[in-house]
């Protein structure tokens, strides 16, 4: 039992070099030491850095002083000051972009992560053999492409597609699913839900299964059934798997593109455009103007959700104590 | 010594995965091209001058078309080398955009009539004045030569013209509803009279534009139709959306869509031909070029399929019905060798008139000529003037075809997305023409559009 494993070396190793501590202590005065660890670290980090700064940051800085610019690529680019962020803000379209990606989101990541709830909750009471099986079934749509699935849902929306058809058996429809504004944005919500559920029900079951079962086991002989125990065990001990789903969701929502690029170029009456795809649109309008007012309203929309991810990063933050 | 040497590794570790991302990222460049050669500086390894050229892809004829005669050029000569690519049209923008940042833009580039004058103005294209002869613009004809001159200059070589709107109609779905092929409507009335008795079942009566991005360009012709004006004053200084002969137009859209006379979900877009080739719709309005897609995709539906001018809104078949829409070659004013790539223009477009008139076979005859001598030599050609639908646009259609208009696509998208809004019911017809003046205004404003009209 004298051996020391390789684990065990390693993780003496680590614990020694996060207290400063030096295996040859007193060899070398203890500040020096820490300057060294610091210049290691340092150094090990610099990669990153370096790489953030030229394909981040350089960029960043270089899009908000060509905000300031209308840019032609053929004539000189003429200074117009902040020109661009108030037509921006005063253009109706570019808030009705807003409007669409948060209310996209909001269909979204609600609707994604109670289905991915129920679902780990359902495959980790299946067997292993079962919960293997399924694992692979409800991760198979988060590898496939965006383009495909899009255009897999369009045939389903058609008139005659499988949805209608379902309508049909009541005795209802053909409903326009696409061509609708009403329908429009929640037609296109659903792929996305669909895309998105094996990545969360995953993460979901990853956290499920951290929760111990001792809990539930008391639980249920005070007789508790499994709506209580969801609400009293499953998501308060969730709760911080909850946010990052939630904020990696809703960012990830907001910026959705391909979707209404395909299925619906963001109609009926800009019903479906989100800020990507307004963005996208204003891009290709191929003059000086569009050109510059594409790139400030993208580091408006940049803007927008960084204030959202630090809202909810805070949120995080103040809930950082809560551990299961 | 242990620690040194720990140090030495951590650097060096830094160093190589620092290089390795960096490597990584910038070998990403380039591609998309089919070409070896390259174009830095304009020559290629084996001393030709290189002269790029993108063509925005159309119907796979058209490719074929360029390739044959791209290769021809390249064959028949020893000092420069055409470098061509095709471009899907889809990302055609946002790739020349890219390419335009990078100083990598083509030497050569499809452009449509549309976007001439805005690219003059930002000093995209170079004048073709300079560098081929003046023959070749007195061969283009006098209301096409319009479309291309700016200021008494030709900043693109014209290739052809489609009329953007012509009415198509099954006669074998006319006949059985009881109405006479022969005597089309003319009225829009009539159309709508027309598309409701052929309405039947999945079969639509008619099929038309419904989203806002199809309708900013394909009504255009109607917009002229309605009030002889499009929704904007002659020198872009105010928006003339609300005049009421526009709310007929929408009206007109409306009661198409709102009484299901119309897909109420389209599977493709206006240009595509392919609902009425099918046998899904009884009518349709579509651009010439629908013949060509006929011609090659249902060559059944051609026997009992007959043309006419799209309805007016009074039935006067004078009045225009479509706009002339088309494609050109221009010459980038950036272009390191121009006179090369003017001279290809000069070849494919402006030289020997078969190779165009071997391009309009192509076509199957769906599209238009632009110059005199091209007509002269397809007028030999027995298919030409053997072809049902080649003379009833020609002479009803194009005869009356306005010019597209220059000004920017902001402007035709807020009207376009006015005539949706009319027709999905977001906002009654007047509210979506007042939408459309401010949001019209707003862009003159903001563009500084007023008195920028281009001057002939």
């Amino acid at each position: 039992m004298s051996e020391i494993t390789p684990t065990e070396a390693i993780v003496g190793q680590v614990a020694g070099v996060s207290l400063g501590l030096s295996p040859r202590k007193g060899s070398t005065p203890r500040v020096a030491t820490h300057l060294r660890d610091n210049r290691t670290a340092y150094l090990m980090i610099s990669p990153m850095v370096i790489l953030l700064s030229i394909f981040v940051l350089w960029p960043l800085i270089y899009a908000i002083y060509l905000s300031g610019f209308q840019i032609s690529f053929y004539k000189g680019a003429e200074f117009v000051g902040l020109k661009f962020y108030q037509d921006v803000l005063e253009d109706p379209k570019f808030w009705t972009s807003l409007r669409v990606g948060i209310s996209f989101a909001a269909m979204v990541v609600p609707a994604g992560m109670i289905v991915s709830l129920m679902l780990a909750s359902f495959i980790k009471t299946l067997s292993s053999k079962l919960a293997g099986f399924m694992k692979v079934t409800v991760y198979v749509p988060a590898v496939i492409s965006t383009v495909v699935a899009s255009v897999l849902f369009l045939f389903m929306y058609q008139d005659q597609g499988v949805v209608n058809w379902f309508l049909s058996l009541v005795n209802a429809g053909p409903v326009a699913w696409l061509n609708n504004p009403g329908t429009a944005l929640p037609a296109i919500a659903v792929p996305a839900i669909w895309l998105g559920l094996g990545i969360t029900t995953l993460i979901m079951l990853a956290g499920l299964l951290d929760i111990p079962d001792s809990y539930y086991e008391s639980a249920e002989l005070d007789g508790a059934g499994f709506l209580k125990r969801t609400w009293y065990i499953t998501i308060p001990l969730l709760k911080n798997i909850l946010l990052y789903l939630f904020v990696t969701g809703f960012t990830g929502a907001l910026q959705m593109l391909d979707l209404p690029l395909v299925m619906t170029n963001g109609g009926p009456v800009n019903a479906t455009t989100t800020p990507n795809l307004f963005i996208f649109n204003n891009f290709r309008g191929a003059t000086p103007y569009a050109t510059s007012y594409s790139l400030t309203t993208a580091l408006l929309l940049f803007v927008v959700l960084g204030a959202i991810s630090v809202l909810v990063f805070r949120l995080i933050n103040s809930d950082k104590s809560v551990d299961g | 010594m242990h620690k040194r040497r720990n140090k030495t590794v951590a650097f060096a570790a830094a160093v190589v995965s620092t290089v390795l991302a960096l490597t990584a990222c910038s070998a990403g460049g380039g591609g998309g091209g089919t070409s070896t050669e390259g174009n830095t500086g304009g020559t290629s390894a084996n001393g030709k001058t290189v002269v790029t050229f993108w063509q925005q892809k159309f119907e796979d004829y058209q490719g074929v078309w360029f390739k044959k005669y791209v290769d021809a050029y390249n064959a028949s000569q020893d000092k420069v080398s055409i470098d061509y690519q095709v471009i899907p049209a889809d990302t055609w923008a946002q790739k020349l955009q890219a390419a335009q940042a990078a100083g990598k833009q083509p030497d050569v580039a499809t452009t449509n009539y549309g976007n001439i004058a805005a690219g003059v103005a930002d000093g995209k294209f170079a004048a073709l004045d300079d560098y081929m002869p003046a023959k070749s613009f007195s061969d283009i004809k006098d209301n096409v030569a319009s479309f291309v001159t700016i200021g008494g200059k030709h900043y693109a070589y014209p290739m052809l013209v489609e009329p953007s709107t012509v009415l198509y109609y099954n006669t074998d779905l006319v006949t059985a509803a009881g109405l006479d092929p022969k005597s089309p409507p003319t009225t829009w009335a009539e159309l709508i009279d027309w598309s409701t008795k052929l309405t039947s079942g999945d079969v639509k009566g008619m099929t038309i534009a419904s989203t806002a991005a199809d309708l900013g360009w394909s009504s255009w012709g109607l917009q002229y139709n309605a009030c002889g004006h499009l929704p904007i004053s002659d020198d872009w200084s105010k928006g003339a959306a609300t005049d009421p002969c526009f709310g007929k137009l929408l009206d007109f859209y409306k009661t198409l869509y709102q009484n299901n006379l119309i897909p109420q979900q389209p599977k493709v877009g206006y240009a595509d031909g392919s609902p009425y080739g099918g046998g899904e719709v009884a009518m349709m309005a579509g651009g010439s070029w629908v013949i060509g897609q006929l011609k090659a995709d249902f060559p059944a539906m051609l026997a009992k399929t007959m043309v006419a001018p799209f309805p007016s809104i009074d039935g006067d078949q004078t009045k225009p019905t479509a706009t002339l829409g088309g494609w050109t070659l221009t010459l980038d004013s950036k272009a390191k060798n121009p006179q090369a790539a003017a001279d290809f223009i000069q070849y494919l477009l402006a030289g020997d008139p078969a190779i165009m008139a071997d391009f309009f076979k192509a076509a199957g005859y769906s599209k238009y000529t632009v110059r005199t001598s091209v007509d002269e030599a397809l007028a030999t050609d027995p298919d030409a003037s053997a072809d049902p639908f080649m003379k009833i646009i020609s002479d009803k259609v194009v005869a009356h075809g306005k010019q597209e208009p220059s000004y920017p696509w902001d402007v035709a998208l807020a009207f376009g997305t006015a005539i949706e809004s009319a027709m999905k019911g977001t906002d009654t017809v007047e509210g979506s023409l007042s939408t459309a003046n401010n949001a019209i205004n707003d862009v003159i404003q903001k563009q500084s559009l007023a008195g920028t009209a281009p001057k002939k």
